[in-house]
């Protein structure tokens, strides 16, 4: 399973609209969350909505949070997405069963509980892969260390799962000029060795949220690829796909 | 990451069960989290007295009662009474359907209300009582994970009751849900697979939260993560009297030293009947003193008399 989390501060002001980028995302089974972090309420009117727009179009959920509360939104985020994303592959297979809506509720309670047993286990033992998304722009510089405390923590929480987890972690826009998002961390388990998950970052003017997203859309992707032909060979299909 | 959801549950209310017809009439509101509201109710059938929460979410609500239902099993094989009691749903007044379970109601104060309205010299005791309440689910393979203040109610005579079983984790997998400051991982003590070494962290970090909580929410607050440690919070206990006595037991714990829940609940029994233990530190219970002076009083008075005659 692969979950896109972006946290930003502002609104997205060149290339492809993120919003088209998260439903591409949706459409290839990918779901995006999207964290505003807002100190002092900077951000706008507009860009509350499109951060609400980004996480619908991308199947997932938007919070509006301060720093301090970052870790534990991240957390719980990704943590109610994985059961989410089971819950409806759940639910298709109920649906194809029962004829009905698939949905929980429309169970009688007695059988309810086998049923979240499963998604439960599932969701405990499903390998996961987060890629993070991080706004690196001007305004964003204060709060790094904030989204570093937040990736850490998440690292963490990943760990204890039985399932294999994984993250990556790309800034937007990217290092060099004209590029649109920076990988600076690939799949990883752990983050140990890690002193510096943003070493010297350049600010640039713009926010190309639309255009990043694509890219680690891309990046998943390939990932995804790669590791469905590997896995042929080695006889462990379909763990990362739900 | 609140959600709130109107239900119109008011007092005198009657909820009706969707699949078994069981009736409840609502009394007041008993408290709300993440999770679910929940009712205090009298069942019309029996006229007993019941707490209802209903659930924000099906999933979240089932996962609940699947703990309690496994927990249920396990202790009827002991003899205990169970803690559930319906499962259903009900139908609010506009219409929109919800989950909810029944369970026994407690009557008790939270940990802090009980120890601030009946004296710290009980904390020992509440203190003992919850270690054993924790062993018998250790016992059972499950960490409780949310530890906290709010989740521990107290009786009569410091009888503990856990609620709010929506962080139960099975042995070795992730902790559901915690609270930060509670949190093994957040003080890089460990951590967040389920263990009983995490529930006894909790439990050594509300003995601190009960003595010292302006102190440690400004430590939380002000620490670099990576500055956050079992060391740092050990601080706080040697600058508080009534925690310095146990700070062997605490350290032990924020250390997981531990090797299950009976061990630590032994270890802190012990403490309690250690000679000049816990009763050194000026706890010897007001009613004792005043008897004490009372009979001394007594015997002056006594002794005058003789003398005098
Ligand atoms: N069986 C009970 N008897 C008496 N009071 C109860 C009972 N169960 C819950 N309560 C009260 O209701 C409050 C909320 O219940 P609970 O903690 O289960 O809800 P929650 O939504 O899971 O909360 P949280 O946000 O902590 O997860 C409790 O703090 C407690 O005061």
């Amino acid at each position: 399973m692969y979950q896109i989390l972006l946290i930003t501060d502002g609104c997205s002001n060149v290339g492809v609209n993120p919003v088209v980028a998260a439903a591409t995302a949706q459409s290839e089974g990918i779901v995006v969350n999207v964290v505003g972090v807002v100190d002092q309420g900077e951000l706008g009117d507009y860009g509350k909505a499109e951060i609400e727009e980004i996480a619908r179009a991308g199947g997932g959920m938007s919070r509006l949070v301060n720093t301090r509360q970052l870790s534990q939104t991240v957390q719980m985020m990704t943590r109610k997405t994985v059961v989410q994303t089971i819950q409806l592959a759940v639910q298709k297979e109920l649906k194809q069963v029962l004829g009905t809506d698939g949905k929980i509720e429309e169970l009688p309670p007695d059988k309810r509980g086998e049923v979240v047993r499963v998604i439960d286990e599932l969701g405990e033992t499903t390998g996961l892969r987060v890629a993070l998304v991080i706004d690196a722009s001007a305004s964003m510089k204060p709060k790094l260390h904030a989204v570093e405390e937040a990736i850490r923590d998440l690292m963490l929480s990943l760990q204890a799962r039985q399932g294999q987890s994984e993250l990556a972690v790309f800034h937007f826009p990217g290092t060099s000029y004209g590029d649109d998002c920076t990988l600076d961390l690939d799949w990883t388990t752990d983050l140990k060795g890690v002193t510096s998950i943003f070493p010297k970052l350049q600010m640039r003017g713009t926010t190309p949220t639309g255009p990043a997203l694509m890219r680690v859309i891309d990046f998943c992707r390939e990932d995804r690829y790669g590791r469905r032909s590997k896995d042929e060979t080695d006889g462990m299909m379909g763990d990362y796909v739900v | 990451m609140t959600t709130s959801f109107e239900l119109g549950l008011r007092r005198g209310v009657i909820v009706t069960g969707k699949w078994n017809r069981g009736r409840y009439r609502v009394e007041r509101m008993l408290g709300e989290g993440a999770n679910g509201k929940v009712f205090l109710v009298q069942r019309e059938r029996d006229k007993g007295w019941y707490a209802l929460k209903v659930g924000a979410n099906a999933v979240d609500l089932q996962s609940e009662i699947n703990v309690l239902k496994s927990l249920a099993g396990q202790n009827r094989s002991s003899g205990t009474g169970s803690f559930l009691i319906d499962v259903d749903d009900l139908c609010a007044m506009d219409g929109s359907e919800h989950p909810f379970y029944v369970m026994r109601y407690v009557r008790g104060a939270t940990l802090s209300e009980y120890l601030e309205r009946s004296g710290p010299e009980w904390f020992p005791l509440v203190g003992y009582n919850l270690l054993l309440k924790l062993s018998g689910l250790h016992d059972a393979g499950w960490a409780f994970g949310d530890l906290k203040v709010e989740n521990v109610l107290v009786a009569d005579y410091g009888r503990v009751e856990l609620v709010d079983y929506g962080g139960v984790t099975a042995f070795g997998k992730s902790v559901r849900q915690f609270t930060e400051i509670y949190d093994r991982g957040y003080w890089n003590a460990g951590s967040r697979t389920a263990d009983a070494g995490y529930d006894l962290f909790s439990f050594a970090v509300m003995c601190i939260q009960l003595h010292e909580k302006r102190k440690l929410a400004q430590m939380a607050a002000s620490l670099l993560p990576q500055n956050r440690s079992p060391e740092e919070l050990m601080k706080l206990v040697q600058h508080n009297n009534a925690l310095r006595p146990l700070s062997g037991w605490l350290g032990g714990a924020l250390t997981g030293r531990f090797a299950n829940g009976r061990e630590a609940a032994a270890a802190w029994q012990r403490l309690m009947h250690r000679p000049g233990g816990n009763r050194r530190a000026g706890a010897v219970p007001g009613w004792m003193k005043a008897m004490f002076m009372a009979s001394a009083a007594l015997l002056a008075v006594t002794i005058y008399w003789y003398v005098r005659s």
